[in-house]
């Protein structure tokens, strides 16, 4: 059975200002790759869905863009965090490891 | 709420085009294929291996989209897009439509700017909020007050961090400008900057400190006066030091200030020393609030001041006085009490006609509406919901009303001009134009719109998909337009009688006043020779009393003449008091002094109706004597006989100085229309040592006045010669122009409800036309089909006329009070109003009438 699952809902806005935060700026193939790697393999990610995700983060004001140019010199736009993205990421973040951290104490009971 | 987010990223990023998104996805799989390669696929199978990764483009690309979406915008943007094709389609519609709409809004605008000018705007100074005016109250009434009371003042109170005297009284001056007094502190209390040079301040008070001028910024303009130039004020000569800001106009709005000079140049410029002299009340003083003081409390503390000190300004025996503390951000003046009521009433006037105006352009596009029903039904058949296509054509009339309020503003500001010039008053009034009328003008369009727009978009789409698809349908899609249109027409001709009778009202007060019993002859002719206040044009004007008088009754054609001082339309008035033995003079006297030559009764056509007119026996020497007017005569000596009493000129009856009552005049009209009577006192102008300041004569042909008075002295100023008539009329401005105003909306309306009629029933002929034809073809007379159309036409009229009818009673009550000379048989004016409607309704329903009556019926039944 393939054990890669779907990209949670409302999880890759998360992934990805992570990625840049960590990464700094990258383009959007780069950022794929990254989640790609991160995910080893279990993250069935459809690597054309993070453009929506990146207009909608940008829209929000938590990145910003630019072209230039990609390593095979094709133009490319070059997405980096912004200060109002990194304190939207600590938000997140710390709110997702809290829902872990509930589900897990939750699920481990239930066992 | 992500739109507005989505808003602003659209209109400052210009969102992103799908190219840009198609550009990184290219270069994405690019990148993919390379990865593939480098892990040794194929160029083919690396292709193919990135396109299965990066799949879904189509996806992808409709979600990016829906990101920078917004619903409506966009659809609003269709609408608009839509709604202007609509309107270039049909020419003749929008020209007419955007033509009603410029007028009746540009109408309501002007009426607003002027109203929001007169009645809202604060100064334009500094934080108007803090200005008070600081006025001493006799019992109830506002007194002037004298330099020496308001220098006491200024020196010993705490709770008003500035406060300025200044005068309404016009300088006299060479150049015919403006100038007025005003004590040092004017300009640092109000907070105005020179906008070249600087203002006055309290060192340029001091007595001695050289004379200095402050301009305003219009006067600037005009008469190309520089700083430094110098201004001939009689006994000084003002240097300019500095221009007040553009839209600065002073403390009493409307009426415009040319140039400011320091109250200690008063003796010079002015007769009487009224800087010391406690006998003159006739400043006003404003002031400026400490923080944290407010105007009660400044009253509290100004009043003991203001009782100590009273007897430095014109009091009376016996008065209470008081002082009172009133806001002042909008200045001083009674402009706006004066006008307060003729721009409401004009407001609502206009508010009616543009009311009418709307419901007429409802019924035009109830018209398109009908027309247009078969796309209507197209469109809700392919699934438009109603909710889309009512906003659709509300759009199309909101766009119609932007267009409209567009040719409105330059119309609106043309008009709030003419107006106040056609006024006559006001000049220097700022209309200027601020957020009130922009959210008016908004408020407006939107009313508007909703009128107009609603009804019909609403009827529109109210048929349903089947109905508006099927031909024969006409009818109950028909009635219902029917009902609209009826009742709009129903609404137009009530408000049309409504604003008839407004227009009937004001022209009978006009009558009322133009033909009310002046007590003297309208014909005799008036000249009035103006006197300015100084010593020198006084003593010159006192030597010409017997000159004039004899050279003027000396010209051929004059049948008699005479002479006097402060008649009736006279440019100036001069009050005095009067008291007898048993009655000293009371708050609520007026009494006019007039100095007279002999004949002045018999020239004037005043009838002497007790006693004797003032005759060459009353000179210098003689007793000294007065003839009374009715109204005193009857005040001071209740009803019994007056002539051989005697009569102080003093507020207190002292017999060293006492006139004796010679004879008794009849009242006349003094100087405008709605004069109170009050008492008159004439006295013989021998006996009075009065400068003269007009000429009274009734002649034949034209006697060479002018010519005449030049001969005596050629330097001397003449006003207009005119009959007491036409002076009178010249005072009627605000009378004749709303009566003209009311009667041009009156007729605006009369035109509108001919118009509503004439299209309500022009559409019900040519629905019923094919149940015509069959009437006719089953023998129905012409008659018969006369009577059913008229028949209508009458329901609707008589519909109207209830609802009218008490609208125009209501109109007539609210108005009374400004109406002059109204009687209750005035009453009967809107009934006239309504008769005039009904012969308009008929004479607009004859054509439709006589339409459907020679309608062929074969022609009729083939229609369908």
């Amino acid at each position: 059975m393939d054990n890669r699952s779907e990209v949670p809902y409302g999880t890759l806005d998360l992934m990805v200002l992570r990625t840049l935060e960590s990464l700094g700026t990258l383009h959007g193939y780069g950022i794929a790759r990254r989640i790609e790697q991160v995910a080893q393999g279990a993250l069935e990610l459809n690597q054309g869905t993070i453009y929506p995700a990146l207009l909608r983060l940008e829209q929000k004001g938590w990145i910003t863009s630019e072209w230039g140019a990609s390593d095979n010199n094709r133009r490319a736009r070059f997405y980096s965090i912004t200060r109002a993205g990194r304190k939207q990421l600590a938000a997140e973040a710390e709110n997702w490891s809290r829902t872990v951290a509930m589900m897990a104490r939750m699920l481990e009971g239930e066992s | 709420m992500t739109w507005p987010r989505v808003l602003l990223w659209r209109l400052f990023r210009r969102g992103r085009a799908p190219a840009e998104l198609e550009e990184e996805m290219a270069a994405h799989r690019a990148l993919l294929a390379v990865e593939y390669r480098r892990r040794g696929m194929a160029p083919e199978a690396a292709e193919a291996e990135s396109r299965r990764q990066f799949a879904g483009t189509t996806q992808i690309r409709e979600q990016y989209r829906a990101t920078q979406r917004l619903p409506l915008l966009d659809s609003l943007a269709q609408d608009v897009a839509y709604a202007l094709r609509q309107l270039r389609a049909s020419p003749g519609f929008t020209a007419a439509a955007v033509l009603t709409l410029a007028l009746g809004i540009g109408a309501n605008l002007a009426i607003y700017r002027v109203l929001d000018a007169v009645l809202f705007r604060d100064l334009p100074v500094r934080d108007p909020a803090g200005l008070v005016q600081v006025q001493l109250l006799e019992s109830h009434d506002p007194q002037r007050v004298s330099y020496p009371l308001f220098r006491e003042l200024a020196a010993r109170q705490h709770v008003l961090e500035g406060m300025f005297a200044v005068s309404d009284v016009a300088l006299p001056t060479p150049e015919g400008a403006r100038g007025y007094l005003a004590s040092g502190a004017y300009f640092r209390t109000l907070g105005v900057q020179a906008r070249l040079g600087r203002v006055f301040t309290e060192e340029d008070d001091r007595p001695g400190a050289p004379p200095v001028a402050v301009l305003s910024d219009a006067f600037w303009r005009r008469s190309g006066l520089a700083l430094g130039q110098t201004l001939q004020l009689h006994g000084a000569r003002a240097a300019i030091i500095g221009v007040a800001p553009p839209g600065f106009y002073g403390e009493t709005p409307g009426a415009a200030r040319d140039f400011w000079v320091p109250m200690s140049l008063q003796p010079l410029v002015t007769p009487g020393d009224r800087i010391n002299g406690a006998a003159y009340s006739w400043l006003s003083i404003i002031g400026r609030l400490r923080p944290g003081i407010t105007a009660r409390q400044a009253e509290a503390a100004l009043d003991p001041l203001f009782r100590e000190f009273a007897h430095l300004t014109v009091t009376r025996f016996g008065r209470s006085y008081r002082a009172r503390v009133a806001p002042a951000n909008r200045g001083i003046g009674d402009l706006d009490r004066r006008f307060e009521r003729p721009l409401w009433l004009l407001m609502g006037m206009v508010g009616l006609v543009l009311a009418m105006l709307c419901s007429n352009l409802a019924n035009l596009l109830l018209g398109r509406a009908a027309v247009r029903s078969h796309e209507i039904g197209v469109r809700l058949a392919l699934g438009a919901g109603r909710g889309r296509i009512v906003r659709q054509l509300l759009t199309e009339s909101l766009v119609l009303a932007a267009v409209g309020v567009g040719a409105a503003l330059p119309l609106g500001s043309r008009g709030a001009s003419a107006l106040v010039s056609l006024a006559g008053t006001g000049a220097g009034l700022p209309l200027e134009t601020g957020w009130h009328e922009a959210v008016f003008t908004i408020a407006v369009a939107l009313i508007c719109t909703c009128i107009f727009g609603l009804a019909p978009a609403l009827a529109a789409t109210r048929a349903g998909v089947l109905s508006a698809l099927q031909p024969q349908s006409r009818t109950t899609a028909g009635a219902r337009r029917r009902y609209f249109g009826n009742s709009l027409v129903v609404a137009q001709v009530s408000v049309s009688l409504v604003l008839i009778s407004g227009a009937a009202l004001f022209a009978r007060s006009l009558w009322n006043l133009r033909n009310q019993d002046f007590g003297l002859d309208r014909e005799v002719v008036l000249v009035d020779i103006p006197l300015e206040l100084t010593p020198q044009a006084i003593a010159r004007q006192r030597a010409l009393v017997w000159p004039l008088y004899e050279r003027v009754n000396a010209l051929p054609g004059v049948r008699s003449a005479a002479v006097s001082a402060f008649g009736p339309m006279s440019s100036l008035v001069r009050t005095t008091g009067v008291s007898t033995p048993d009655r000293p003079a009371q708050r609520t006297d007026l009494t006019r002094l007039v100095c007279v030559s002999p004949q002045y009764f018999e020239t004037m056509g005043i009838p002497i109706v007790e006693g004797r007119g003032i005759t060459d026996s009353d000179r210098a020497g003689a007793p000294p004597a007065v003839v009374l007017n009715q109204s005193a005569a009857r005040a001071l000596f209740g009803g019994a006989p007056a002539a051989g009493r005697f009569v102080s000129q003093s507020d207190h009856y002292d017999s060293k100085t006492a006139l004796q009552v010679i004879g008794v005049a009849r009242d006349v009209r003094f100087s405008s229309a709605r004069d109170p009577f009050g008492f008159v006192l004439y006295v013989p102008i021998a006996q009075s040592a009065a400068p003269v300041t007009g000429l009274v004569l009734r002649a034949t042909g034209n006697p060479g006045i002018l010519a005449a008075i030049k001969g005596i002295d050629p330097n001397l100023k003449v006003g207009p010669v005119r009959t007491y008539g036409e002076a009178f009329d010249a005072g009627l401005g605000n009378d004749k122009l709303l009566a003209a105003i009311a009667g041009a909306f009156g007729l605006i309306a009369l035109a509108l409800s001919y118009a509503g009629v004439y299209g309500v029933l022009s559409y019900a002929v040519e629905r019923r036309t094919h149940e015509i034809g069959i009437r006719i073809a089953l023998g129905s007379g012409r008659k018969g089909i006369y009577r059913m159309v008229l028949r209508e036409a009458a329901l609707l009229l008589a519909a109207s006329l209830v609802l009218g009818g008490a609208g125009a009673v209501a109109g007539t009550r609210a108005l009374r009070g400004t109406l002059f000379g109204f009687a209750a048989a005035d009453y009967l004016l809107p009934l006239l109003a309504a008769a005039l409607l009904g012969l308009a309704a008929f004479a607009a329903s004859y054509l439709p009438a006589r339409r459907a009556a020679h309608l062929d019926p074969v022609d009729a039944l083939r229609q369908d």
